[in-house]
């Protein structure tokens, strides 16, 4: 996919640049606020990922002026550590997701993909069908080869997530944040022992597990080979 | 300015009405004696006019009657003929000499002209004594309001300059000054009081960043050079990846302790209240209690949950939930195996109480004031994971609602109570 980088510091584009283009994304780059502005509106990408303090013109503002020109491609953007304020400003001016500064590149190039391929609000779905399962968001049932499971609210959600995101990587903090709604990154590790869990209640019977535990990275959910 | 136009005011409305009465008077005399010609003939004229001049101050009139030509044919009015009609005229008076006076002059029929006048002259005086008075008056006020400003100047200068050399103290580097407070309670009172609370809250935010700095300085050494240890280790065995992985775990948790130093600052710094909202903390802590209960089970140890219904406070949730978070995390990061932890959410009169029981080693009661405070690990958890800022954050967050983190005895164990005001339902 096409992805517009905008940040001033060349350490972080370069690194960010090099890790997409491994991926076999097809990377630009601009370094100051009006660029970005002006490459984002002249030119189409897939997502663009932008940094919260630009020189030229910040980049809260950048992206509030993309939006009023009716500009809709998914926004990624780079906060600065611990800016709690500074979060809510974005998402208040129309950045899809936002990921503090530094980051693992892992965590990135996940959260690039969730936002790649989410659909327009009109197209929302109701149902997810991955492999043999299927996940029913209105009644929230679950079957995985016509039987149903049973699964815990929190259980349910994580499995929404991975199902929303089927063949991507869903990392522990997109699931604190999606699931219970924590911007920060608990002692104990509350993910893992919930999906454990759905895990384990998902393939009781089933000699497959659809799920890929990708260590220190997080969780895929794959279609049965 | 408004005391002249007053002044100016009194004095043409004053001289207006005076004219009035004057002319009144004139218009009078002249009628009475015009009818007096025409119903009664020209020699009662001629009595009533030497009667009236007999008259002497009772009548302050002046009379003269001229004949066609001109010519004063009667009365004591010592003039020339003026033209019919009202007119400011000169008398010749026997004593003063040219006298200005105010005259109506009235054709008789047969050609006789008949004046009467009054002497300007006490008109004037009048007129001369309330200028008199009135510019006395203004001296008098202008001196009064002089000196009064000035004072009042003075008074107010006095005041301002104990403030600003307060002020100035304190810009050159005497942080302690504090602005003086009369015992009047006057305004410059309640000016310098608010000034000096002001003074406390920065004074209270500088001490709060020296101490986040020189924490920093402190504690972040001990990490770095862990860091850098691991790094060295690294390219003395490149084919070794052990190290670089340490590396990165070890800036991953820099940067965590970083990321932590700067919420406490920001939660402390008390920007963030206004995006509080009413919260039910009663449901937020049963929602991480539940969320909490397989990974408390699979650390081998028991989370029974305690919690009342409905306690609204108002705040943040997140903030809220990550203090609950770091309590919990803390019972199991310096608990043994097998410990029950108990997770309790209860009202106490207007407040509500969220509490973390152990049943633990616990705490002994000297360090209990300490583990609040920012990077203070007790000796027995050096070895736990950590960074020594999750009660300092949980507390920062208690305060920054209103409330307040406390630690008491379990009995065994350690207990440990955050206590938020309520929100009435």
């Amino acid at each position: 996919m096409r992805i517009l980088i905008a940040e001033d510091d060349d350490g972080t584009a370069g690194f960010v640049e090099q890790g997409l283009g491994e991926l076999g994304h097809a990377a630009s780059r601009v370094a100051d606020g009006v660029d970005a502005l002006h490459a984002g509106t002249t030119e189409t990408f897939d997502v663009i990922i932008l940094d919260r303090m630009l020189p030229g013109m910040d980049g809260v503002e950048v992206l509030r002026r993309w939006r009023a020109a009716g500009i809709r491609t998914p926004v990624l953007l780079l906060t600065a550590l611990g800016g709690i304020a500074d979060r809510v400003a974005g998402l208040e001016a129309g950045a899809d997701d936002y990921l503090v500064k530094p980051f693992a590149f892992a965590e990135l190039a996940a959260r690039i993909g969730a936002l790649h391929r989410r659909p327009p609000i009109s197209e929302v779905p109701t149902s997810f069908e991955v492999g043999d399962v299927t996940l029913d968001l209105l009644t929230r049932h679950v079957h995985r080869g016509g039987r149903e499971i049973r699964l815990q609210p929190r259980e349910f959600s994580i499995l929404e997530q991975l199902m929303r995101n089927a063949g991507r990587v869903v990392t522990r903090t997109m699931f604190l944040e999606s699931v219970w709604g924590f911007h920060f990154d608990p002692q104990t590790n509350i993910v893992e022992s919930h999906l454990s869990r759905m895990r384990t209640k998902l393939n009781e019977g089933f000699d497959h597990d659809p799920i890929e535990t990708l260590r220190g990275i997080g969780y895929r959910m794959r279609a049965c080979a | 300015m408004a005391i002249l136009v007053l002044g100016a005011a009194v004095y043409f409305a004053a001289n207006a009405e005076f004219r009035r009465q004057r002319d009144a008077g004139i218009a009078g005399e002249s009628v009475e004696l015009a009818r007096t010609f025409t119903t009664e003939g020209r020699t009662e004229l001629l009595e009533a006019i030497a009667t009236r001049e007999a008259g002497g101050s009772a009548h302050p009139y002046g009379y003269a009657l001229f004949d066609a030509r001109g010519r004063r044919v009667a009365g004591g009015l010592d003039t020339t003929r003026p033209s019919a009609g009202w007119s400011d005229i000169v008398f010749h008076d026997p004593e003063e000499g040219p006298d200005p006076a105010r005259a109506t002059a009235t054709p008789l029929p047969g050609g006789e002209m008949l004046v009467v006048a009054v002497d300007s002259e006490p008109l004037e005086q009048i007129d001369r004594t309330i200028l008199t008075l009135f510019a006395a008056a203004f001296a008098v006020v202008l001196l009064l309001g002089s000196v009064g400003a000035l004072l009042l100047g003075g008074y107010l200068r006095r005041r301002l300059a104990r403030i600003g050399d307060t002020a100035q103290a304190i810009v050159g580097g005497d942080l302690a000054r504090r602005m003086p407070i009369g015992s009047r309670n006057d305004e410059f009172d309640a000016l310098a009081a608010s000034l000096n609370a002001m003074l406390d809250r920065i004074q209270q935010l500088l001490d709060n960043l020296r101490q986040v700095s020189s924490d920093v300085a402190h504690d972040l050494r001990t990490p770095l050079a862990r860091l850098r240890g691991s790094l060295e280790e690294a390219l003395a065995a490149p084919a070794d990846r052990l190290p670089l992985k340490q590396a990165l775990r070890q800036s991953d948790e820099l940067l965590s302790l970083f990321a932590a130093i700067l919420r406490i600052s920001e939660i402390e710094g008390g920007a963030l209240e206004r995006s509080f909202t009413a919260l039910d903390v009663a449901e937020l802590a049963r929602d991480i209690g539940e969320s909490y209960l397989p990974a408390i089970a699979d650390g081998g140890r028991t989370l029974a949950i305690d919690i009342a219904e409905g306690a609204m406070v108002r705040g943040d949730r997140e903030l809220i939930a990550q203090a609950i978070i770091n309590l919990l995390d803390n019972a199991q990061a310096h608990t043994p195996a097998g410990t029950a932890i108990t997770l309790a959410a209860t009202p106490d009169g207007t407040d509500v109480r969220l509490s973390v029981a152990d049943d633990g080693h616990g705490v002994p009661e000297p360090d209990r004031a300490r583990i609040a405070r920012r990077f203070v690990r007790l000796e027995s958890s050096r070895t736990t994971p950590g960074n020594g800022l999750g009660l300092n954050l949980a507390a920062a967050i208690a305060t920054a609602h209103g409330g307040t983190l406390d630690f008491a005895d379990n009995a065994p164990g350690l207990r440990v109570t955050i206590t938020l005001p309520g929100m009435p339902s």
